[in-house]
């Protein structure tokens, strides 16, 4: 590695001077090894990506979703979306809290490599999201023609059952202490079947070393007998037909110094043969064992791909630092693992499997005094050094092996920044040592594995920059909101409000409205009980005055629990209003049909409050 | 376009014609002598104007226009592919399906006219590079479209410039939203025409939507206009914070500071600037129309107000104004002027150019769709090859929304474009051609080296002479060639041009004269001709044949014939979709399993779908409800008759479903795409019985099937018995070869029905 080029940070970033590596699928295997160096050495990883869109409208998760919906929008988002690049940059804290990063981006393209359709079929695209790209820069073509592919956990291993390359576990079958008398018969007819076949291994082998004539004739012997070669040694295959049989050969085999047993794949990922190879030695049979697990690790990586970087940093179980960690994580558990869990706790839960510790620098944003979110991280960073003084130290040891121009994937490398910023701000070591290991801070690990990015366990602070109504923290419970729409297009939150105010009494109380999108509106009671009320009040045919009026003219009201369903059910029209709409309307055909919602259970998340300060 | 890397051959013309009438046109490309690349127009927005003058001056005077399309993707789910399942109108909502999610990034166009004097055809190629851009600012939901892995991989064997394609300077397609894409800050492209509204008359309504734009707009400017002659808004913004009013004053010691340097300048003649120089990178100093003025850089909007206010209150013969130029964005400037009089001139002047720039900007948003206008305009032959997805996709970008039948959409298509005719049809059904294209694949380029070899030679010099062959020349920006390198397969201007040269030839050796021909609409009127004009392949597969001036679909003559050869008549009626049972079942466990109930002849065939799901054609139609009926009951019934029956093979994993051919059909419709059809149809399903999620919660999963096969079955009987009211009984009693064909008639008079 050159001379690491000593990279110091005061109040300024000057980011257009820093350099990320970028890896194609040339450069991939040279990179990965350097990569897992540098994930072992360091403290903290931080990742980011870039995608072929983002949600729009309503479609991205807001302020105003519980952990479910929350979910249920970012699993629409990563089943969509195809991610074109992926930065890595792990990370280590020196003593004087200087920061050492080593950047790397990766290209990736889904191509088709085993032509089995995987790992995508087909990806959306939005098309502002790609010319915002273009306009940066990005080099489409680089993506498409040098991307790395990959494939998941869940696809990796269709994969090979399909190529009939899969090995069946063994290890889920125990030994079945009943024999019965047909596998007595079984293994002794192949134990004296493997004993002539030693027996002529045996008796060429004394007699190949003398002339060449006999090497020809051995090699002639070879051919007519049918005697197979392995790597240079001989082999005998065993065909199966059962899962029992491969356990009786392999067990009969299990103290043998010399005979390695190979259990040779069929397809639907069932043995289909044993061909037992016979080693010169003790020796010699661990090195074949050790050359054959080199390669099938060798084989592997031709199915994951770019999943080996995923792997080794799960493996060094790191804490992983993002800035969108819900939209993040979802799309790494379906594109890299497997597809997305129905439920958002089987999804926390898996995800811990992977990175048991994700850090969400949103989160942390929020700690210092501000609610301002980290949409955009150039802009936090500017925002941080404009406001506080904390001098980070920044140092890029592979600057000088990375060529000029390529910017790409920078924001793996700003987040660390962030991250060391911030912890200084907050005055957070951020890695303890303890016992010689070094440890996440425990002011930090409140922040982690946070999927949601509104809600997190920290006090929102007051703040002014927000509309007058929003300057407050309060939280309701969603039995108090009500999805409104139907209202003229292009009437504000203010005008709705006056409106409805003078419609009816049950506006007398303190209630407020929100626009989610140009058609629909949100409606909060501060006052339990009144929404039950409204919806009622909507629904009966006594209603009168300008509420009538309103009804009249298309207004629709409905409870929170319609969007729940919705959001669960997928009914993601572009605006909102259609789309409660027709989850009203596929609702009310079910009742019709006779299949009465008994089985569902209806949970009014009352201990689910939900946040109204970002509204 | 790549020049070919291998090494020159010295090979005879006459070996190296030998040689590229036996290979495909890409090996041909080694054998031809090295010459100019061929030449073809790359249109972006920079030549866009231009070109579509001379574009038009093309097509008027052309005998036949070729055009070719390149898209995104073709299937959005394995279980969208062509089948041999598929009925006509089902294939039809494929395509549409198609045309509706994959975008066109590139757009061959190639006039082609016969030249009297030279005797020859002289061709225009254009590659227009388009993409879908809208812009969306908070309103509408941004556009999106798909990819599919393999076409795009695809493309990028035939060396496509993803990023020309993306890059700002391509042609933008249109998306409606002019609002929003002219107040959005960084220009606009050119966007796919509206979508939504129905079509009564395509030239009032695009008349109207650029009107709507235009008046949009100018509401817009008017009311931002307000804001800054009357400064309405800046008035109401109290200072309340103390960064406002510090901010405030700052800004006012630099307008003066600055102004009184001019006025100095005016008495002095100093050029000492009064502007520090730290302040310099926001404000800007120029001259706007004759004036001095300051540029406004990197402000908030907030900021923005609070300068406006400034101006308002304490400068007289300052003006904030706010430019929209033809180039860039917005701009915000601040503007010195003499007297009062000067400055209403001035901002009249402003106001005048800022809508005029709209309005340029709105009519090149209106971009691509010029060319199809123009190409509809000009009533000409359209020629394309294997075209239906090609017209579905201009279409649904550029006319409107794709309709529901493919009875709809040939004619309203056959409004816009009154001939259209696919050299696919010509060399299929005509018999001569189609002895002569037995032996050959048949793609667009072998088809091009095999009827055209010396253009797909590249060389067609005078020595060939044959008058068999037509000659094609090529012009480009008024310079014209008759020899080239062969361009690029799978661009489109390449392939249009193909295409066209392919269409030239088989018009001539079907004995078509062209110097008898005065127009297009002659040509595509001629004797021997009309028989294919609009004609177009709905089902390549099934050979299935549109006629686009009547809706009606023709029966063909000779489509894939080894496909009828391998498979058994298919018969819609008879055929029952099951999906969702275990991967692991294969077709011929799962016809011995029916066949154990129904009888050994039952099953006619059996055809995957994909993993979970199969067609079964039953060898009778009322098997199909019989089938239904069974499968519901077994499922109903717990007992150990389930367990042991023949189909529990079936049915295990308790998701299986059933329904008949037209359920398949209605699943086709719906603008989902699950990669599994099992999914999608749960998808569809949920859209109009959401209860489905929620049982499938519940651990009763198999019980809520039962409504829905039960709706299946009762629509199966009862479209059975709406459609052909006596044919079962009929068909009861009637001998096996009999009933096949009365199904086959009969599942095309309910196809007419639909």
């Amino acid at each position: 590695m050159a001379a690491s080029m000593f990279r110091s940070l005061f109040t300024t970033v000057s980011s257009s001077k820093w350099r990320v590596k970028q890896v194609t699928k040339h450069n991939f295997n040279d990179s990965l090894k350097e990569l897992k160096t540098h994930i072992s050495d360091s403290d903290f990883i931080a990742i980011s990506m870039e995608n072929t869109g983002s949600s729009s409208s309503w479609h991205r998760v807001l302020p105003f979703d519980t952990p479910e919906t929350a979910y249920f929008k970012a699993t629409r988002y990563a089943q969509r979306f195809q991610v074109l690049h992926f930065a890595v940059c792990p990370f280590s804290v020196t003593h004087s809290n200087n920061l050492v990063a080593h950047p790397y981006n990766f290209l990736l393209f889904p191509r088709d490599e085993l032509k089995l359709g995987m790992p995508t079929y087909s990806f959306s695209c939005q098309t502002s999201y790609l010319a915002s790209m273009a306009r940066q820069g990005f080099d489409f073509n680089a993506c498409i023609y040098d991307g790395i592919s990959y494939l998941s956990k869940a696809q990796e291993s269709v994969a090979k059952i399909r190529l009939g390359t899969a090995f069946p576990s063994l290890r889920g079958m125990k030994s079945c202490s009943t024999s019965t008398v047909a596998d007595m018969v079984f293994v002794e007819r192949i134990r004296s079947r493997i004993k002539h076949w030693r027996k002529t291994c045996e008796n060429t082998n004394t007699s190949t070393s003398t002339s060449k004539d006999e090497e020809l004739i051995s090699c002639l012997r070879n051919i007519i007998l049918g005697n197979e070669q392995f790597r240079s040694r001989p082999c005998l295959t065993i065909d199966v037909c059962s899962e029992r049989q491969v356990q009786l050969i392999l067990e009969m085999l299990v103290d043998s110094s010399d005979v390695l047993p190979l259990i040779v794949p069929g397809k639907g990922g069932t043995a289909q043969a044993i061909r037992i190879v016979l080693a010169n030695s003790k020796e010699d049979k661990d090195l074949l064992e050790r050359e054959l697990q080199n390669l099938e690790e060798e084989e592997n990586r031709k199915f994951s791909g770019f999943r080996e970087v995923i792997d080794l940093i799960s493996a060094s179980e790191k804490p992983v630092i993002s800035h969108n960690c819900l939209n993040d994580c979802t799309l790494i558990h379906s594109k890299f693992i497997m597809p997305l869990p129905r439920e958002v706790d089987e999804f926390v839960s898996s995800m811990q499997m992977i990175f048991p510790k994700v850090l969400d620098m949103n989160h942390l944003m929020k700690k210092i005094g501000t609610a301002r979110k980290v949409t955009n991280l150039p802009n936090a960073i500017s925002y941080l050094n404009n406001h506080f003084f904390a001098p980070v130290d920044m140092e890029i040891p592979d600057q000088a092996t990375v060529n000029e121009g390529k910017i790409h994937g920078l924001n793996a490398l700003r987040l660390c920044y962030l991250f060391m910023k911030l912890c200084s701000i907050l005055k957070i070591s951020p890695s303890v040592a303890e016992s010689g290991n070094k440890h996440l801070a425990p002011e930090l690990e409140d922040f982690t594995n946070i999927f949601h990015p509104y809600s997190s366990n920290i006090q929102e602070p007051f703040n002014k920059d927000i509309k007058v109504w929003t300057n407050n923290t309060r939280k309701v419970s969603c039995e108090n909101v009500v999805f409104v729409w139907g209202f003229k297009f292009g009437q504000t939150a203010s005008m709705l409000k006056s409106l409805l105010r003078a419609s009816h009494n049950i506006f007398s109380g303190e209630f407020d409205v929100k626009l989610v999108d140009k058609s629909c509106a949100i409606v909060v009671f501060w006052q339990p009980g009144l929404s039950k009320n409204f919806l009622e009040v909507m629904s009966s045919e006594e209603i009168s005055g300008d509420l009538k009026e309103l009804v009249s003219d298309g207004m629709r009201v409905t409870c929170y629990e319609t969007y729940k369903t919705m959001c669960r059910v997928g009914l993601w029209d572009m605006d909102l209003a259609e789309s409660l709409e027709r989850t009203l309307e596929s609702s009310q055909c079910d009742i019709e049909n006779g299949s009465v919602r008994k089985t569902h259970d209806i949970h009014w998340y009352n201990e689910n409050v939900i946040n109204i300060d970002d509204l | 376009m790549k020049t070919q890397k291998l090494p020159i051959l010295a090979l005879s013309r006459a070996l190296s014609r030998a040689l590229s009438r036996a290979l495909s046109s890409s090996t041909s490309a080694a054998a031809s002598e090295s010459g100019p690349a061929f030449p073809v127009k790359t249109v972006t927005t920079a030549n866009f104007e231009a070109t579509l003058s001379e574009l038009r001056h093309h097509v008027r005077a052309s005998d036949f226009v070729a055009i070719d399309l390149e898209m995104t993707g073709v299937t959005s789910a394995p279980w969208r592919e062509s089948l041999e399942f598929d009925r006509s109108d089902v294939r039809y909502l494929k395509v549409r399906d198609s045309a509706q999610k994959f975008a066109v990034v590139q757009f061959g166009v190639c006039p082609f006219r016969w030249d009297p004097s030279n005797r020859s055809f002289i061709a225009y190629p254009y590659n227009f590079y388009i993409f879908p851009r809208q812009d969306h600012m908070g309103l509408g939901p941004s556009y999106e479209f798909l990819c599919q892995t393999t076409s795009i991989d695809f493309l990028a064997k035939y060396q496509f410039d993803f990023n020309a394609c993306i890059h700002e300077e391509v042609l933008k397609a249109y998306d409606l939203k002019l609002v929003t894409i002219v107040s959005s800050s960084e220009g606009l492209g050119l966007v796919y025409c509206l979508r939504k509204s129905i079509l009564t008359h395509r030239i009032g309504i695009w008349l109207k939507q650029e009107r709507d734009a235009m008046t949009s707009l100018n509401s817009t400017y008017d009311s931002q206009w307000s804001d800054v002659c009357k400064l309405k808004d800046a008035r109401d913004i109290p200072l309340v914070s103390t960064a406002d009013i510090l901010f405030t004053e700052r800004m006012k010691n630099r307008f003066s500071e600055w102004r009184d340097g001019l006025l100095r300048e005016q008495n002095q003649e100093d050029q000492s600037q009064g502007i520090s120089k730290d302040s310099k990178q926001q404000l800007q100093v120029f001259f706007f129309k004759m004036h001095p003025a300051l540029r406004l850089n990197g402000f908030t909007s907030h900021q923005l107000k609070l300068i406006q206010l400034v101006i308002r209150k304490h400068f007289k013969d300052l003006s904030y104004v706010c430019v929209n130029s033809e180039a860039s964005d917005l701009q915000q400037i601040v503007v010195y002027t003499d007297s009062k009089d000067e400055q209403n001139l001035l901002l009249k002047e402003v106001k005048e150019e800022n809508c005029k720039a709209a309005e340029m900007k709105i009519q090149a948003a209106v971009g691509f769709r010029h060319v199809i206008d123009l190409l509809s305009a000009e009533q000409k032959l359209i020629v394309g090859h294997n075209c239906f997805l090609d017209i579905a996709h201009v279409y649904s970008k550029f006319i409107g929304p794709l309709p529901v039948t493919p009875e709809e959409f040939v004619t309203s298509v056959n409004n816009y474009f009154p001939h259209i005719v696919d050299t696919k049809i010509l060399f299929n059904t005509n018999l001569i051609l189609q002895e002569r294209m037995k032996r050959s694949r048949k793609s667009l380029a072998s088809a091009f080296s095999l009827f055209c070899p010396q253009i797909a030679a590249g060389s067609q010099s005078t020595d060939l002479g044959s008058p068999c062959h037509v000659k094609v020349d090529v012009e480009v920006d008024d310079s014209r060639s008759s020899s080239w390198n062969p361009g690029v397969k799978h661009e489109a201007g390449y392939d249009a041009f193909m295409t066209g040269c392919i269409f030239a030839q088989l018009c001539n050796d079907l004995g078509v004269d062209f110097k008898l021909h005065e127009s297009s609409q002659q040509l595509a009127l001629n004797e021997k001709l009309r028989k294919y004009v609009n004609h177009l392949y709905l089902s390549w597969l099934h050979g299935d044949i549109i006629d686009l001036s009547s809706g009606v679909k023709v029966g063909d003559s000779s489509p894939s014939q080894s496909l009828k050869r391998r498979y058994p008549k298919i018969v819609f009626e008879n055929i029952a979709i099951v999906w969702g049972f275990p991967s692991t079942l294969k077709a011929s466990e799962l016809r011995e399993c029916i066949s154990k109930v129904f009888g050994s002849t039952s099953v006619v065939s059996v055809y995957h779908l994909d993993t979970t799901a199969a067609f079964v054609q039953f060898s009778k139609t009322e098997q199909v409800s019989d089938f239904l009926l069974l499968k519901e009951t077994l499922e109903r019934s717990d007992g150990p008759i389930a367990v042991l029956h023949p189909l529990a093979k079936l049915l295990e994993g308790g998701n299986t479903c059933a329904a008949d051919y037209d359920t398949y059909k209605e699943i086709c419709s719906s603008p989902l795409s699950e990669s599994l059809f099992a999914d999608q149809a749960k998808a569809f399903g949920i859209k109009w019985k959401t209860k489905l999620v929620e049982y499938e919660i519940a651990p009763v999963y198999e019980e809520h099937e039962n409504p829905s096969s039960q709706s299946d079955l009762n629509t199966a009987v009862r479209y059975a018995e709406k459609a052909k009211p006596n044919i079962i009984d009929q068909l009861r009693n009637e001998p096996p070869r009999r009933q096949v064909s009365s199904g086959i008639a009969d599942s095309y008079a309910a196809e007419a029905n639909l």
